[in-house]
């Protein structure tokens, strides 16, 4: 897309792939602009309700410094803006992060994002894409300045000194829920338990009993455990150069390693000498 | 097919050995080693008798048979090809038939030169003028080529073939011994050799162009004068030089009996003394030398012709000669004592004549190492005693003929120079973690790179001056006026006294054989540049400050030594002696307490004044420099931290007790480049946070002082208590932090601040960052269920990473502490490696971790050298490792404590998975198969640039060291070239925080925030800590541009940002979704392409770091597509 030619000049810009180019700039004295993708949200198995497919629109290439807010104030030109959610890459979204309290959430990278931006009315969407190309999109403005550099650090400074109280609320309401699922487990376990212990016609399952002898734990480790051992018994019951042929094949065992290093050797010299590693001075 | 060819037996090995490396020339293509795939029927076809003694021999004689091979391989290297040989004689044949021709001339006085004409000068200082005998030219009797040559043991580089050229009898006078006659007829005879061959208009490949005054060639002898010729144009890579003798038998060698004089006092000085005429040791061994070459070519050719592996081992010696720059200049150690040495261990049947090369090698090594004293090779009751030979000596080699001292030239430091390295060579050579092959025989041993410390004597007229103050007429006259050599012996051992305990070993460097025109005067003494001395330290007592000497009643050798230092001291232990005490308050000044002692002796006893002396021992300590070079500062904080950590343990009310504290942070086993400096802060430079007591750095002032958390790892006890669950654990984790939080503000009164994942102590103007961690946490983050529900234990990052800070970490930290302790320089050289990695932007390539490494396996593996005993060396074997590693088809082991004693298991599974490996792979102890510590860099790419701009950097170093008419400044290295980069981005030095650590120090200097009085106070406000604007700005250009550029930056106050674009990322590629980072869209027909949006890129530098950045410099166009 050639942003000087005059013909396409107010018109929408629109490349294959349905995407729609607008172009987006820092501020108002920026000389040059990022071009970002907007596209109506369309895809066959999403079926989150947060995303409905009529009044989403997908956003690629969001430069880093437009957070949510700025994101919502850019786009409320086209219509009232329900939601922004920003990501690193396109894809279903997840919420199990969320629950989290800010301070065990990790870092996300700060580096150009996609968006899923929803409008309040499916009409917003057609606004957008057809904005014309050559206005662009201002992300900082007098009024709502965004902050980047020096500003910003200094501000992320200030967020990341952690209260101490409010961490250990935050610590204390995690475990309180965590105990509270640990004992839910636990008692639908027992209460599994005691499911199988008598069925309709009386039959009763019979389990090795809890004071006896462990039952084999079922994992990966385990069962590889139990397999050494199993090896390392065959091993030691062997006779190791008791026949004659075994004599034998333990001597030519030692010439074949004796000769497998030869080769080795052999191998490294014609290397280092095609390398003309040999070369004292 | 190899089954059928097994049952053939012997005749068929030929044609499968072929067969088999055939294989190999397409892996050569490619430059790795592979694992060696042998058929079972190879493996186990039967042995034939001859293969199996093969395998037998490599297997007993050599630790591997790859020793003997590699040797085999050198030999082919350095051997003179057939062609090459053609070529000399052919060349040797024109030489003779010329110098027939050389015409009568009429008889002269000594001293009347006029009929040499044509420009030709005598190769000869006259001095004194006079001198008596007469003179004519004829031509030679004899022409014979003598030395390696004919012996088959001459070795490439640098082949010379010595052509003994024999003079009439008629031209000599027996009594020419006398008074430097002969020595004069000689150069005569010489000059008229090459008057003869530029006037005939010769073959046309000859030139005649310069003298030589070699030292050591065939035979000993100070100055025996040659003639090198080497065939004109065609650089052929070969001279010969013209040896001009007497006849033989011509003088008596009793003569030149050492203890007689052959220069008369009245005849040099021109003064009539009455006292006897001192012995000329010298001057005989160099007129003796003259008459022998013949006797010893054929002694040497006897030998020869017993013992076959003479010649190769002959060749092996030379070589690790040459390699340790042993086997050049006055008084060397060279290939023709190298062969009287195995000729002499032959003949007394020390070897036997049925070893190979490599055994005879190992012997005379075993033998230079283990002896004493090298002991003649016959005894007959007629000849000089070996008590005589000593008594004017210091090195005694006696030739078979019994009247010459092979070694006359010799220094006993370059004798015990042989010896140490012998020594060493044993030492290594047995050791199977060492590739003995590569340390014995192809390490070059320049003297900068030796020697801990080395400094030269420039000026050198200045020891004329020495002579006069030792007093030294007599052996001047001996040494024919070369002062230099008269001086070395005296200044060595005045030097070995005084420095004593702290060397190991002193040396210096052989004076090169000087070299000049056949039409310019021979060269005065003084042109020689320089000469070196090298010292070996003593860490322990090289840098104490004190040299005690005895009580004052018995200490006039003391006080006569030391002089006007010398001063009655009292002890603590009530003694009261003689001492003398140097100046030295940090390490970094201790170290060169070396210095003061060499430039106080030379002074007081040879008079060369202080600025003749050159030191280069501590000229790299400034851009390591804080206060001092870093020791004292790092001490402080390891105090501090001991401190922390005892208190840690004794910490009362904590649910937990605590297993372990663990430092995991460079500053902590002393090798931070800047380790942190207490601070105390101004509080008015910041904005203080109401709720948590926090400074927060203000916008319109400088950045403030960047505060370094030192890391500190806290095992908690194991309990069933623990949560099985990857997010409890670091609830938990956190809970921890706030009570270790409280508990120390509680207890000791130290600011505190928690957060999730560290808890931030500040403490002595130190902030320490500790970070609880729990052993399981590891595996519970590896088990996950299988839809099965089976416990599967996977290998993840989120798990290696973990392991890294809390296990690895620490443990390099304290391992490395440890390393500290044994060799106190290792921190130093750290630093400067580390500096340097900084300063050439290659701090993100080579993490701090890696480095450390590096430089840890220059102290635990040292060979062929010794452990580096002062940061300069060991800096420089740091370059020397990272330029000259073979990292793709070696694994750099470095054994941490000594644990490993077999590698071969190790390099077996390096080779086995080369190509899934990192580039760089160290293994230690703990991690023989991974190289966790270099797994994500550096790149091949980014490895071959550091190689590269390292082997620079060396060798300008070395240069700069070396030759003091070099501009001094050995920043040099330090400041990286900028021209390879796309785009610059110049940062404003006031938000650079570490500006004053910058390598060339910034004119102006910014207020930080620091006071530079007072003590700082534990339990003040927190400050800001881990800061750092330009650390912020690349995590952000890294995370937004990483996949179209690499960012590089200096990390010690750099202040520009270098950008290289990747050119992958600017190839036009069609639309996709997920690839749509910073680019824009071109649309040519039915197809969009899309591109980097370069313009916007260049704009978001700018917006990305408002405040910080000055300006953005385009420095190519190449992203115009």
């Amino acid at each position: 897309m050639a942003p000087s030619n005059a013909k396409h000049a107010s018109q929408a810009c629109i490349i294959s792939g349905g995407f729609t180019v607008l172009s987006l700039q820092f501020s108002t004295e920026s000389t040059a602009q990022h071009n970002i993708f907007v596209k109506e949200h369309r895809v066959r198995a999403e079926k989150t309700t947060h995303r409905p497919l009529d009044r989403t629109l997908f956003v690629l290439n969001i430069p880093p410094y437009c957070s949510e807010s700025v994101i919502r104030e850019l786009f409320s030109q086209f219509g009232p803006v329900q939601s922004v959610e920003l990501r690193e890459k396109p894809g279903s979204s997840e919420n199990a992060t969320s629950k989290l309290a800010k301070y065990f959430t990790t870092a996300q990278k700060q580096g150009f994002v996609v968006g899923y931006i929803v409008f309040q009315k499916a009409t917003s969407i057609a606004a957008a894409k057809s904005h014309p190309h050559n206005v662009p999109l201002v992300v900082s403005t007098e009024q709502q300045p965004v902050w980047t550099g020096l500003k910003k650090w200094i501000h992320q400074y200030k967020q990341s000194i952690v209260q101490t109280d409010k961490l250990q609320e935050a610590v204390d309401a995690f475990m309180q829920d965590y105990d509270q699922r640990k004992n839910e487990e636990a008692k639908r376990q027992k209460k599994q338990a005691e499911e199988q212990q008598e069925d309709e016609e009386g039959w009763v399952k019979v389990t090795r009993g809890k004071g006896g002898a462990k039952a084999r734990p079922h994992s990966e480790v385990a069962n590889q455990k139990a397999l050494q051992k199993e090896t390392r018994k065959r091993k030691r019951k062997e006779l190791i150069n008791f026949y004659t042929w075994q004599h034998r094949n333990t001597q030519k065992e030692h010439i074949a390693e004796l000769r497998k290093k030869f080769e080795e050797d052999k191998q490294r010299i014609a290397l280092l000498r095609a390398q003309r590693k040999f070369r004292p001075y | 097919m190899e089954q059928s060819e097994s049952s053939h037996g012997e005749e068929d090995d030929g044609p499968t050995i072929a067969k088999r490396a055939k294989p190999e020339v397409v892996k050569e293509m490619e430059g790795i080693l592979r694992p060696v795939k042998l058929s079972r029927g190879e493996l186990y076809k039967p042995p034939t008798a001859e293969e199996l003694n093969q395998l037998k021999e490599a297997e007993s004689l050599f630790h591997c048979s790859l020793l003997k091979m590699q040797m085999e391989e050198l030999l082919k290297e350095v051997a003179l090809s057939v062609r090459r040989k053609q070529q000399i004689d052919s060349f040797v044949q024109n030489v003779t038939e010329l110098l027939k021709t050389v015409p009568q001339t009429p008889v002269v006085e000594l001293s009347d030169l006029s009929w040499l004409s044509g420009g030709v000068k005598v190769p000869f200082l006259l001095v004194p003028k006079a001198a008596k005998g007469k003179f004519h030219m004829a031509p030679p009797i004899s022409v014979n080529i003598i030395g390696s040559y004919p012996l088959g043991t001459c070795t490439k580089p640098g082949i010379s073939v010595d052509v003994a050229v024999t003079i009439p009898a008629d031209v000599l006078h027996p009594k020419d011994a006398l008074n430097q006659r002969y020595p004069r007829k000689r150069a005569l005879y010489l000059a008229g050799l090459a008057h003869h061959f530029n006037l005939v208009p010769n073959l046309g490949v000859l030139s005649v162009e310069r003298y030589l005054l070699c030292s050591g060639a065939v035979c000993v002898s100070d100055d025996s004068m040659l003639l090198p010729l080497s065939p004109g144009k065609e650089n052929s890579g070969f001279t010969l030089r013209l040896h001009a003798c007497p006849p033989p038998g011509f003088f008596k060698p009793s003569r030149f009996h050492p203890q007689r004089n052959n220069v008369r006092t009245e005849w040099y000085t021109g003064l009539r003394s009455s006292q006897t005429e001192p012995p000329t040791p010298h001057y005989n061994s160099s007129v003796l030398g003259d008459m022998l070459p013949a006797a010893h070519l054929q002694f040497l050719a006897a030998v020869h012709s017993q013992c076959s592996a003479f010649t190769d081992g002959v060749a092996l010696l030379k070589v690790w000669l040459r390699q340790r720059q042993l086997d050049q200049g006055a008084g060397c150690f060279s290939g023709f004592l190298g062969s009287m040495l195995l000729a002499y261990l032959l003949t007394s049947h020390r070897v036997s004549s049925t070893m190979t090369a490599y055994q005879l090698l190992r012997n005379s090594l075993h033998f230079l190492g283990m002896s004493r004293v090298v002991t003649p090779l016959s005894a007959d009751r007629l000849l000089p005693s070996l008590a005589e030979f000593h008594s004017v000596f210091q090195v005694v080699f006696v030739d078979p003929s019994g009247h010459l001292n092979m070694c006359a030239d010799m220094t006993a430091c370059t004798y015990k120079w042989v010896q140490h390295e012998a020594a060493q060579s044993l030492q290594f050579w047995d050791d199977p973690t060492v590739d003995g092959f590569h340390a014995l025989l192809m390490t070059p041993k320049p003297m900068i790179r030796t020697a801990d410390h080395v400094f030269q004597l420039c000026g050198l007229a200045q020891l004329q001056a020495s002579c006069k103050k030792l007093n030294l007429l007599n052996e001047l006259m001996d040494h024919s006026g070369n002062y230099i050599l008269t001086v070395l012996p005296f200044i060595l051992s005045l030097l070995q006294r005084g420095l004593g305990e702290r060397v190991r070993l002193l040396t210096h460097s052989l004076l090169p054989d000087p070299e000049w025109s056949v039409e310019s005067e021979a060269p005065k003494h003084k042109v020689q540049p320089h000469l070196s001395f090298g010292l070996l330290l003593n860490p322990e007592q090289a840098v104490s400050v004190l040299e005690r000497g005895p009580p004052a009643d018995s200490a006039a050798e003391f006080r006569q030594l030391w002089g006007s230092l010398s001063e009655l001291r009292r002890f603590q232990d009530g003694a009261i002696t003689e001492a003398v005490v140097w100046e030295g308050e940090t390490s970094c000044q201790k170290r060169l307490v070396p210095h003061q002692v060499i430039k106080h002796l030379l002074q007081l006893h040879a008079d060369i004044p202080e600025s003749c002396v050159r030191y280069v021992g501590g000229m790299l300590d400034s851009v390591i420099k804080v206060c001092s070079t870093g020791e004292e500062e790092s001490l402080k904080v390891v105090q501090s931290y001991d401190d922390l950590s005892r208190k840690l343990w004794r910490l009362e009310g904590l649910p937990l007790s605590i297993t372990s504290v663990q430092g995991a942070h460079s500053a902590l086993r002393y090798t931070q480049v800047f380790p942190p400096v207490p601070v105390k802060l101004d509080y008015t430079f910041f904005h203080r946070d109401k709720t948590s007591k926090c400074l927060v750095p203000l916008e319109d002032k400088p950045c403030p002082v960047y505060i370094t958390p030192i890391k500190v790892i806290c095992h908690m006890e194991g309990s069933g208590k623990w949560p099985h669950d990857r997010v409890a654990i670091r609830h938990i984790k956190a809970a921890f932090h706030i009570s270790l939080g409280e508990l120390l503000t509680q207890q000791h009164h130290y600011t505190c601040q928690p957060s999730a994942t560290h808890l931030d102590v500040w403490k002595d103007g130190f902030a320490f960052r500790i970070q609880v961690a729990y052993h399981r946490e590891p595996q519970v983050l590896r088990e996950s269920l299988s839809p099965e529900g089976l416990l599967i234990v996977r290998d993840n990052e989120e798990a290696q990473a973990l392991e890294m800070a809390t296990i690895h970490q620490p443990f390099l930290t304290s391992t490395l502490h440890g390393l500290q302790q044994l060799h106190p320089c290792f921190g130093a050289v750290c630093r400067l490696a580390k500096r340097w990695l900084g300063a050439q932007l290659f701090s993100d390539v080579i993490s701090e971790d890696t480095a450390d490494l590096l430089v840890a396996s220059l102290f635990l593996q040292p060979a062929p050298f010794t452990p580096p005993g002062s940061p300069q060396v060991g800096f420089l074997r740091f370059l020397h490792l990272v330029s000259c590693f073979d990292w793709r088809n070696n694994p750099l082991v470095v054994n941490l404590n000594g644990q490993l004693t077999d590698y071969t298991e190790i390099k077996n599974d390096f080779i086995a998975s080369r190509e899934s490996l990192p580039v760089m792979f160290i293994a230690t102890p703990k991690d023989k198969k991974v190289s966790f510590w270099t797994k994500l860099s550096p790149s091949v790419q980014m490895l071959q640039r550091v190689v590269l701009v390292a082997a620079e950097s060396l060798k300008v170093l070395e240069h700069q060291l070396m030759d003091a008419s070099q501009i001094q400044d050995i920043r040099v290295v330090m400041r990286p070239p900028l021209d390879a980069y796309d785009v610059l981005i110049h940062l404003q030095p006031r938000q650079v925080p570490l500006l004053n650590h910058a390598v060339d120090k910034p004119h102006v200097t910014f207020s930080r925030g620091v006071l530079n009085v007072g003590v700082p106070k534990t339990g003040q406000a927190m400050p800001v800590v881990d800061f750092s604007p330009v650390a912020c700005y690349l995590a952000e250009l890294r995370d937004a541009f990483g996949d179209l550029a690499v960012f590089f930056c200096d990390p010690y106050g750099g202040t520009v940002i270098a950008v290289l674009w990747k050119p992958k990322a600017f190839h036009p590629v069609p639309f996709k979704t997920s690839q749509m980072v910073a680019r824009r869209v071109e649309v040519t027909g039915e197809e969009a392409h899309t591109v980097p949006n370069v313009e916007a890129i260049l704009e978001d530098f700018r917006i990305m770091g408002q405040g910080l950045v000055k300006s953005v410099d385009l420095r190519t166009e190449r992203w115009v597509v």
